[in-house]
């Protein structure tokens, strides 16, 4: 088992390489670490439990090999990946898994993983996909379901103050990755998109309480950064499953910062806290059900339903925006022409990617990357 | 006559068929897309639907006129115009591996949105009246709301998507069940409030009440009339199957429906009464597995009876599941509710009793006991995610309750006619059904 740095970035670096090891460490000593999918999965109520919270990622450069024999070549290559994975015992170390019903593949999935690989314990959330006030309500409804299952499968109930405490401490995290991304703000960023990568990830594999320490640990180390006097293009990357470095790195090696985004691995999982105030199930609900992910439908045109990325873009003073879609998803290709039409509105250069999340073609990509940068230098100039 | 010569395929694309019933399809699919063309003379409101949400009952109630777009992608595709629509779709930024009937859909109202409204020349069938609403609707796949909302891109309709609920394969059904039919229920009454605003009109209950009986009615009606292939020799076989499902999906509150499918069960009893199979000496029995049909060459299911094979169910385009209609509920939303809530569970509570079985292959599992099936043969859509993942799972549960029962991955497309390779695609059968020949020698 890989041996772990105790502090800042560079225990970030580990856990983000090897990303099990805690989680494994964890269970071995007896705690319970349940996996989990999306950015959907109320995790607070794991952490009430306490639950270790794992979320369930796949490998970028792995060739599927097993998963062909159980899931189709045509579907989502991130939950290929993700199953092959499971298939070959990288998540062994799990007590069970929670699969929300979030997109096709997601809820596709959900029968495939608990009929092959049988875990413990297994529940699939039904998260609704359209905002109407009965879709919030029916969503708390099954969040309770979930927490339902969740005590009765641990043999131990989670309390409104059980609950309250862990909401806390999960708003706590998001109150600091926000302070994080406040250093992204400042030209040049004093904190690189491939470093906040290993924070985003490592904080997906290890208890809330150990990346809370870990966030205020690598925000001192960065705040302690003399600022360079660089002055990279500024990009923003937008797109769904984004857990490996590759791209963001190879956009950051040819000259540019990636200074903010819009992925399910990033601000989308993060950026909003739970409100407690109208109640903790309610607060849930509504945090959850609002992320501004394509698979939730949210009325309106484009200039609406994408401002949020409007705002990332002039507070982050993003020069260029890069969209990055995984090969088969529905949803996000079905937004993306008109996200694409949205951003060259407000005056913004796009390059759009799809990818096979298992093997990019990194080759090609730094081509257009390159092409990419200097349309935006051409502008800055 | 001369422009509905224009409007036919290039080529053959259909199949054989064995009933009067399905002979009568075409004419009925022509006068359903003209009726939709004349309801803005009429001053009816056009909804574009997809089929199997729910709301069918509620639109006709409300007198609005249902034009079905994944059905039209699908009458492009067996006219072998589907192509001209998803390259305008994929110039238009789509991708080409998105849902083949979006592309579709996308790419004609992306043409009619270039012409300034105008119908795209030669529209199959004279093309899809331009819609005063647009009615999404989460059951079965994430395209049948997406695609509606991208429209936004091209069109200032008003929109409303529904819920419709899928509830999970291992759910505590008694448990979920209030408030999965309370959320329901209020998507319908979202749903009745955004037509009535948009129509001017108010929603006549006792009028829906009807309109729910009769619905019901018709699925008894062919209900009967499917149980009937099970008879041996099969009466009536997949090839038909998929037009007969036309006025069920696209007419379903149609007087004529009900007509249709008792003249159906009539026609089927007689077949099976008089001993007439599909064809003279059925060998073989083969199950059409989960996958929408290769629109663009339904033709390749006649390949199959060349070897004396009949495909005698299907586990696409199905008739929903019964509902025994409560007597105590009287508000018909309620009982909509109720009946989308029962009919979504059903094989995931017959699979969970079964010890734990996911329901797409408890449906095979069903078909294969009760249509003595010696074969399966699903079809890999290339750019059909929700029809086609899952295939594999079935297949897997199938091998584990009938070992030696062979089972085909055919791979093509619902509309692409590109992905299809005839060559390929009959070689894969020809070894398929010496393995069905195999498999029926030993079991019996």
């Amino acid at each position: 088992m890989a041996k772990i740095a105790q502090r800042g970035l560079i225990r970030a670096r580990e856990l983000y390489e090897h990303r099990e090891a805690r989680a494994k460490e964890l269970s071995k000593k007896g705690k319970k670490v349940i996996g989990y999918f999306c950015s959907y999965t109320p995790v607070e109520i794991f952490t009430a439990l306490d639950l270790v919270p794992y979320r369930i990622q796949g490998k970028v450069g792995k060739p599927v090999d097993q998963a062909g024999q159980y899931v189709e070549s045509i579907v989502c290559p991130y939950v290929r990946s993700c199953f092959d994975l499971a298939l070959s015992g990288e998540f062994d170390f799990l007590s069970g898994v929670i699969i929300p019903h979030t997109c096709d593949a997601m809820h596709r999935l959900y029968d495939i993983w608990k009929y092959h690989l049988k875990p413990p314990y297994s529940y699939q959330l039904y998260v609704p996909h359209m905002t109407h006030q009965a879709s919030y309500e029916f969503f708390q409804k099954e969040i309770e379901s979930l927490k339902t299952g969740l005590e009765q499968f641990v043999g131990r109930s989670a309390s409104e103050k059980d609950l309250i405490k862990a909401i806390s401490l999960h708003n706590r995290s998001r109150s600091l990755l926000r302070e994080l991304y406040e250093m992204r703000k400042p030209e040049p960023p004093v904190i690189s998109g491939t470093e906040v990568m290993w924070v985003l990830v490592a904080g997906m594999t290890i208890p809330i309480q150990e990346f809370n320490e870990l966030l205020e640990d690598v925000i001192a180390e960065v705040r302690s950064r003399k600022p360079s006097a660089e002055n990279k293009p500024r990009l923003l990357i937008s797109g769904s499953e984004v857990d490996d470095n590759t791209l963001i790195h190879l956009v950051e090696e040819s000259g540019a910062s990636v200074v903010m985004d819009d992925l399910c691995t990033g601000s989308r999982f993060f950026w909003q806290d739970v409100d407690t105030s109208k109640g903790v199930m309610q607060g849930l609900a509504e945090r959850y059900l609002n992320i501004t992910c394509p698979r939730t439908y949210r009325p309106g045109k484009a200039a609406q339903r994408f401002s949020y990325l409007g705002d990332f873009i002039r507070e982050w003073k993003a020069q260029g925006v890069i969209l990055y879609t995984i090969r088969f998803c529905d949803t996000y290709q079905l937004d993306a022409p008109e996200m694409k039409d949205y951003i060259q509105s407000l005056g913004l250069p796009v390059l759009f990617l799809e990818d096979t999340y298992v093997t990019s073609p990194t080759g090609q990509w730094k081509t257009r990357v390159e092409a990419f940068l200097e349309t935006i230098e051409a502008r800055r100039e | 006559m001369a422009e509905e010569t224009k409007t036919e395929p290039k080529q053959k694309t259909s199949s054989a068929k064995s009933t009067e019933s399905a002979k009568k399809i075409r004419y009925i699919v022509k006068r359903m897309y003209q009726k939709a063309q004349q309801a803005k003379e009429q001053n009816l409101k056009v909804a574009y639907c997809m089929v199997m949400c729910n709301y069918e009952e509620i639109l006709e109630a409300l007198d609005i006129v249902q034009v079905y777009t994944e059905n039209y992608a699908g009458l492009c595709a067996v006219k072998r115009e589907a192509e001209q629509y998803m390259k305008k779709a994929q110039a238009e930024g789509y991708s080409d591996v998105l849902c083949g009937y979006a592309q579709v859909g996308i790419g004609f109202d992306a043409w009619r949105h270039e012409l300034g409204g105008a119908m795209p020349p030669d529209a199959p069938d004279g093309g899809m009246p331009e819609p005063d609403v647009l009615l999404g609707c989460s059951m079965g796949c994430d395209p049948r709301w997406k695609w509606y909302q991208a429209l936004g891109r091209y069109k200032n309709t008003p929109i409303y998507n529904m819920e419709v609920l899928m509830p999970p394969s291992d759910a505590d059904f008694d448990a979920i069940k209030d408030y999965y039919v309370r959320y329901m229920a209020e998507e319908l009454r979202g749903l009745i409030a955004f037509l009535e605003k948009q129509t001017g009109k108010k929603m006549d209950y006792d009028r829906l009440t009807a309109i729910v009986k009769q619905v019901e009615e018709t699925r008894q009606w062919w209900r009967k009339a499917y149980d009937l292939r099970k008879a041996i020799p099969c009466p009536m076989s997949t090839q038909d199957h998929f037009v007969i499902f036309v006025p069920h999906h696209m007419l379903l509150t149609d007087p004529m429906t009900l007509d249709f499918y008792k003249g159906l069960y009539q026609e089927l009893k007689d077949r099976v009464d008089n001993k007439i199979g599909v064809i003279d000496d059925e060998k073989y029995r083969l199950l059409w597995g989960v996958g929408i049909p290769p629109w663009h060459s339904m033709y390749i299911l006649d390949y199959f009876q060349t070897f004396g094979a009949v495909f005698a169910a299907e586990t696409a385009y199905m008739i929903p599941e019964h509902f025994e209609m409560p007597s105590d509920i009287s508000d018909p939303v309620e009982l909509i509710a109720l009946r989308a809530f029962e009919r979504n569970s059903a094989v995931q509570r017959r699979g969970k009793e079964a010890g734990g079985i996911p329901p797409l292959a408890q449906m095979h599992l069903e078909r294969i006991r009760d249509f003595t099936i010696d074969g399966v043969v699903m079809h890999v859509t290339r750019s059909c995610r929700a029809a086609t993942m899952g295939q594999i799972l079935a297949r897997n549960v199938i091998r584990d309750y009938y070992p030696r029962l062979p089972v085909m991955f055919m791979e093509s497309d619902i509309v692409d006619v590109e992905s299809y390779s005839e060559a390929e695609t009959k070689n894969q059968i020809d070894t398929f059904m010496e393995m069905v020949d195999t498999y029926k020698k030993s079991s019996t």
